[in-house]
């Protein structure tokens, strides 16, 4: 191998040596691989609690079909089995699973519109809301949490410090309501509720999406700011930031560069751990704004106890924070190349 | 025993001024719980249809709703249900998982692993779906609705049991008490709970926090209670439908939820400053919801037995 390597001594990027990207991409390539391997088995545990709400329900979904008054023993037996109902749980779950991953959630009990199709319906909606309230949290808390370390012991910083710790006590469908009295009611400047796709015009689509999405984006601010301002702190007072400010440059490039890379890694774990509480914002901000979203969907199923339905939903949306998660943890190793993914 | 720190010592977390505000307003809110619908003003269901949308006034301190019920009654009887179901979730999640947490360190290398797993899957659900979702399965009550919360919670207290234990297990002292011939069960009763306690009183704090959230959510949302008894997440929502009568009425039952979330978190806060049991609190684990914490402390404390 050794003769091989001196051959390509001259010949970077070609085979047997390594470029130092390749080498990068080769190791975020094995840390999604490892990322899976951790999540796949998660995902499957998961599912089947998911699956198991069906079986725990003491209700007969045969039944519920027929109606009362067609539901004789005979047909209720044969829808069971038309419906594979009568075999064994892990079977069913496995029939299911298969089924979910090939796009088939089953149909409504009640309505007969398949799963996934009212969730390829509604999940539109949550993203737009979803993907605004991202940018607004990271926009808004990077930004207040970047001045506020700057400028710390300041009257902005502590200032910050307030608002941040009234903010995260307050529930998302709070915030929502006085979003709605300050804006829609009192000032009459955005609508107070409902939804226009995308197709309906940009603006028309950000009116109704902007009130929302702060609402759930302010507590994640709250959250992303504080913990960016605590990193951006300690990483200040490193000795390498001292040595490029003696070496003349400028403080604008030192803080975007050399500070604000290395003190964003826990601001990214937040707005990770932060997702799942964002998809329950989702749910307040859907009936606060009364949005046809993935929430009401759920509650709707709830109320009727159309099982397919919820379970459907909710293997969608464990689904989003476990592949979140895998996002989040992969950008820390390209940040980070740590390896292991643990940022201390 | 002498040194244990009393409630009122000097090293008490009473001696804080947040944790005193804190326990006053929580002990206010338990008062509410227990004795708020006998001394509720008026009574919350009385329906009077000369009264609507009514601002504060001597008759209604806080005011009316859209059916002319007086809000301070509703709230004050809401207070029962509310924190009760957030304590029953709570106390599921302790009993599921903190004996759990201590067991699983007792218990070898595959039973370890396996209950991690289980664990971490519970913690991608997202709690507020997954109850709703349970609903839809298990029918819409109080008791269905908090048992998933609660589950939910388990993996919290799993954790931070678990990392406290193994870190107590390991010490010099357990291990002399081994040679002096002590069973596991007494290491675990004496050695660990004592040492885990604290602990649990931090992570229990902070999620009486959440689930007060968490419940006052479900019933904004109309799960888990039917329509006229009062909870504050029904008093909230019900004020939602008729904002343009009354446009500060959500913020009355929105400030208590805040209020009361804010001191149970500020009192977690109190309690792990006084009693660091914060070292075990996986706050910045960027790999929380797919490795265990267990890894972080360990390599923290090979490197301080290699230090």
């Amino acid at each position: 191998m050794a003769v091989v390597d001196l051959t390509n001594l001259n010949l970077p990027g070609t085979a047997g040596a390594i470029s130092p990207r390749r080498r990068r991409g080769r190791s975020v390539a094995s840390q999604v691989g490892r990322g899976i391997a951790i999540l796949v088995p998660i995902l499957v545990i998961s599912s089947f609690i998911t699956y198991s709400l069906g079986a725990l329900s003491n209700s007969n979904p045969a039944a519920t079909i027929l109606g009362q008054d067609a539901a004789t023993p005979a047909a209720v037996a044969h829808l069971d089995k038309v419906l594979g109902l009568d075999k064994p749980l892990v079977v069913q779950y496995w029939d299911w699973l298969t089924q979910a991953f090939q796009g088939h959630l089953g149909t409504s009990y009640f309505t007969g519109i398949p799963v996934s199709q009212s969730i390829a319906q509604r999940l539109p909606v949550d993203l737009s809301i979803a993907i605004l309230a991202v940018i607004l949290a990271v926009l808004i808390g990077g930004t207040a949490g970047t001045i506020a370390a700057v400028r710390r012991g300041g009257l902005f910083d502590r200032g910050v410090t307030m608002v941040c710790s009234a903010v995260s006590t307050l529930p998302a469908f709070v915030v929502g309501i006085i979003l709605v009295v300050i804006f829609a009611v009192t000032w009459h400047l955005l609508p107070a509720n409902g939804y226009v796709g995308p197709t309906g015009g940009i603006w028309p689509w950000l009116e109704h999406i902007i009130l929302p999405s702060l609402a759930l984006a302010l507590q994640v601010a709250a959250d992303i700011a504080r913990q960016l301002r605590t990193s951006l702190v300690s990483v200040l007072e490193q000795n390498y930031i001292t040595g490029a400010r003696v070496r003349g440059l400028p403080y604008r490039r030192i803080l975007l560069r050399h500070a604000l890379r290395n003190a964003a890694g826990p601001a990214l774990v937040i707005l990770g751990n932060d997702f799942p509480l964002m998809l329950a914002g989702a749910v307040a901000a859907e009936v606060v704004f009364s949005l046809p979203g993935l929430g009401q969907l759920l509650l709707e199923a709830a109320q009727s106890r159309d099982i397919p339905v919820a379970q459907g939903v909710l293997l969608v949306v464990s689904a989003f924070v476990i592949v979140v998660n895998l996002v989040v943890n992969t950008l820390l190793n390209v940040l980070y190349r740590t390896g292991d993914g643990i940022v201390s | 025993m002498s040194k244990r720190t009393s409630i009122f010592g000097p090293r008490s977390v009473l001696r804080l001024p947040s944790a005193k505000i804190a326990v006053v307003i929580l002990a206010a809110v338990i008062f509410l719980a227990i004795f708020g619908s006998a001394l509720a003003p008026q009574n919350p269901l009385t329906i009077n249809a000369n009264a609507l949308f009514q601002g504060p006034s001597a008759q209604h301190l806080l005011g009316t709703d859209y059916l002319g019920r007086d809000v301070l009654s509703r709230l004050m009887a809401g207070t029962r249900l509310s924190v009760f179901t957030a304590f029953e979730a709570v106390a599921i999640g302790f009993v599921l998982g903190g004996p759990l947490g201590i067991a699983t360190v007792f218990l070898g290398k595959w039973f370890d692993f396996a209950a991690n797993r289980v664990f971490d899957a519970l913690m991608t659900l997202p709690s507020i779906f997954f109850a709703v979702a349970a609903t839809a399965a298990l029918g819409n009550g109080l008791v269905q609705a908090m048992l998933p919360i609660g589950i939910l919670f388990s993996p919290y207290f799993f954790r931070i049991t678990r990392a406290a234990t193994l870190e107590f297990a390991r010490a010099q002292y357990v291990e002399a008490a081994e040679l002096l011939g002590a069973s596991k069960l007494h290491v675990i009763r004496v050695h660990v709970v004592r040492k885990v306690l604290p602990t649990m009183a931090v992570t229990t704090a902070g999620l009486v926090a959440g689930a007060l959230l968490t419940v006052s959510f479900l019933t904004f949302l109309g799960i888990g209670v039917q329509p006229p008894a009062p909870t504050w997440g029904g008093v909230l929502s019900s004020e939602l439908d008729y904002l343009s009568n009354a446009p500060w009425a959500p913020l009355i039952p929105g400030a208590l939820i805040a209020i009361t979330v804010g001191a149970c978190n500020a009192l977690a806060d109190a309690l792990r400053d006084r009693t660091s049991a914060g070292t075990f609190a996986p706050v910045i684990d960027p790999v929380i919801k797919t490795h265990s914490t267990l890894q972080a402390l360990e390599v923290a404390n090979e490197r301080q037995s290699a230090a």
